[in-house]
């Protein structure tokens, strides 16, 4: 370290890729959510069809890698007519991807809420919908929602991979300084301290969301 | 649309008629060659040991089992099938739904949304199947509460109410679909015996001031005896006995009874 005004400049630089993980995270958390919750419902249904269309998802974008799903958003979407920037493809990716674990999580979330509340829900004539968004949601939310913490911090840690596809986020950033400066320890020090605030700041994000729906809930019993 | 099967005669036709249902899960028959029938306003109180199907009764009138065979008739509409153009099929979800709407159910367990205060859980389902806008149905619901005797405890959540206050609730909650048929899953079973008479005492009140048709299933003899217009004496899924509670009680008629009776007045309950 000669030079200490030379690495607050390179800190402040690397910094500035926090902002690209940042709205990878986002979007790419959304997009997820999004698909969990879709795919996740469609596995709890009764319609063969549904689930079988889900099922398939869910294997496909669990069992290829987040990296082959990465490239194929950036380099071979463009063949067929499909140009994507480097966030976009990368919201793409992690979000298809994310979205394929997270449909386990909402699928066991809305079987584990008791068959009692089901036959609550026929007893008191709603339709299939209603229940599941009235009653059988509601309350699954709340299971999945630890679970969905740690998803959206799988997701964050693998928004580094978009670097692979030149997105100027913090891992980006550090290769960068890493590359032309030769130090290591400050640049990957600063995205770890940095990462690490990110996951907390979304865990106390998930920590309040699960009072905000666990109201009567998480105290038990019916 | 149902087709009316049953044609209409001068006395007063039966707002339940089972017809030689016939229930099994796998190879165990829970139900076997059952007939009867319920008249519209009768309190019903169906006994018997544990396994003999009770339960399942209650759970095929609130759609919740499938006949295996037989058929379930309410008010001359069969359950089970509908008929297009003279065609049977088996009921479809619609036709489902429509039946419900004459029935409403109270769980051993409550069965309460824990997510939802009292008056949310009375509110919700009257709102969503359209037969009360959102300011009567809070009206009605709050007139409900107040009738089982918990007008303050609405905005409670269900974590935070006894049981005995839970299941006046969920008895709330079900009287708020306006049901012509009630149906009583041992209401009071999971309750610490302190909190069960409260719970029947609504039920009483119900009984007398009101004119639904009401199946009850209980292992309280001393409270069926006063609830009942008939009693039924179920074993291994077939009527027994049945016949007003003065008889059944007192003046049995089969062996079976007696025993079942007999053993009741062991464990303690007052017949
Ligand atoms: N879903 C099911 N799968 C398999 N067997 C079942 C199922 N539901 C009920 N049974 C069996 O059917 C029989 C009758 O059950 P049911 O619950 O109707 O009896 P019950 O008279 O209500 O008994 P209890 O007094 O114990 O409540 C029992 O032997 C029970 O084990
Ligand atoms: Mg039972």
């Amino acid at each position: 370290m000669e030079n200490f005004e030379a690495s607050v400049g390179y800190g402040w630089y690397i910094l500035t890729g926090a902002w690209a993980t940042v709205q990878l995270t986002v979007f790419s958390c959304a997009v997820a959510l999004v698909i969990a919750m879709v795919t996740g419902v469609a596995m709890t249904r009764n319609s063969h069809l549904l689930r079988l269309v889900a099922r398939f998802y869910v294997e496909f974008f669990r069992g290829t890698s987040v990296f082959v799903q990465l490239f194929a958003a950036y380099f071979v979407l463009p063949l067929i007519g499909i140009t994507l920037s480097p966030i976009q493809a990368g919201v793409l990716a992690l979000g298809l991807n994310g979205g394929a674990y997270g449909s386990e999580v909402v699928r066991a979330a809305i079987n584990a809420v008791g068959r009692d509340q089901r036959e609550a829900t026929i007893a008191l004539n709603l339709t299939g919908w209603q229940a599941l968004w009235w009653v059988i949601l509601p309350q699954a939310v709340v299971l999945m929602l630890p679970s969905f913490g740690n998803l959206a911090i799988e997701i964050m840690k693998g928004t580094a991979v978009a670097s692979l596809i030149t997105v100027s986020e913090l891992t980006f950033q550090a290769q960068t300084v890493r590359s032309q400066t030769g130090d290591t320890a400050i640049p990957f020090l600063l995205i770890m301290v940095t990462y690490l605030a990110m996951a907390s700041l979304m865990m106390s994000f998930v920590r309040w969301l699960e009072k905000r729906f666990g109201r009567g809930i998480t105290s038990e019993s019916t | 649309m149902g087709l009316h099967v049953a044609p209409k005669t001068a006395e007063q036709s039966p707002i339940i008629e089972f017809r030689n249902v016939e229930k099994s899960f796998g190879a165990i028959k829970v139900l076997d060659q059952l007939c009867f029938s319920v008249k519209p306003g009768e309190h019903l109180a169906l006994i018997g040991p544990s396994g003999s199907g009770k339960t399942t009764i209650l759970r095929m009138l609130m759609t919740l089992e499938s006949v295996t065979a037989g058929d379930v008739v309410v008010n001359g509409v069969s359950l089970n099938h509908e008929y297009k153009n003279a065609k049977e099929f088996p009921a479809s979800e619609a036709h489902l739904r429509k039946m419900r709407s004459d029935f409403g159910m109270v769980f051993q367990h409550f069965n309460l949304f824990p997510h939802k205060t009292a008056i949310q859980n009375v509110t919700l389902a009257p709102v969503l199947t359209g037969l009360l806008s959102k300011a009567e149905a809070k009206k009605r619901g709050l007139e409900l509460l107040e009738k089982v005797g918990l007008a303050d405890k609405a905005d409670e959540y269900p974590s935070r109410l006894s049981g005995g206050q839970k299941q006046r609730v969920a008895i709330a909650r079900a009287l708020a679909l306006q049901p012509k048929i009630l149906l009583l899953d041992e209401i009071t079973s999971a309750l610490d015996p302190e909190l069960v008479e409260e719970v029947l005492n609504v039920i009483t009140n119900l009984r007398n001031e009101t004119d639904m048709t009401m199946l009850l299933v209980t292992h309280e003899m001393g409270f069926a005896k006063d609830f009942a217009d008939r009693v039924l004496f179920f074993e291994r899924g077939k009527i027994v006995e049945e016949g007003p509670p003065g008889e059944i009680f007192h003046s049995p008629l089969h062996e079976r009874t007696k025993s079942f009776l007999r053993k009741v007045i062991a464990a303690g309950q007052r017949v």
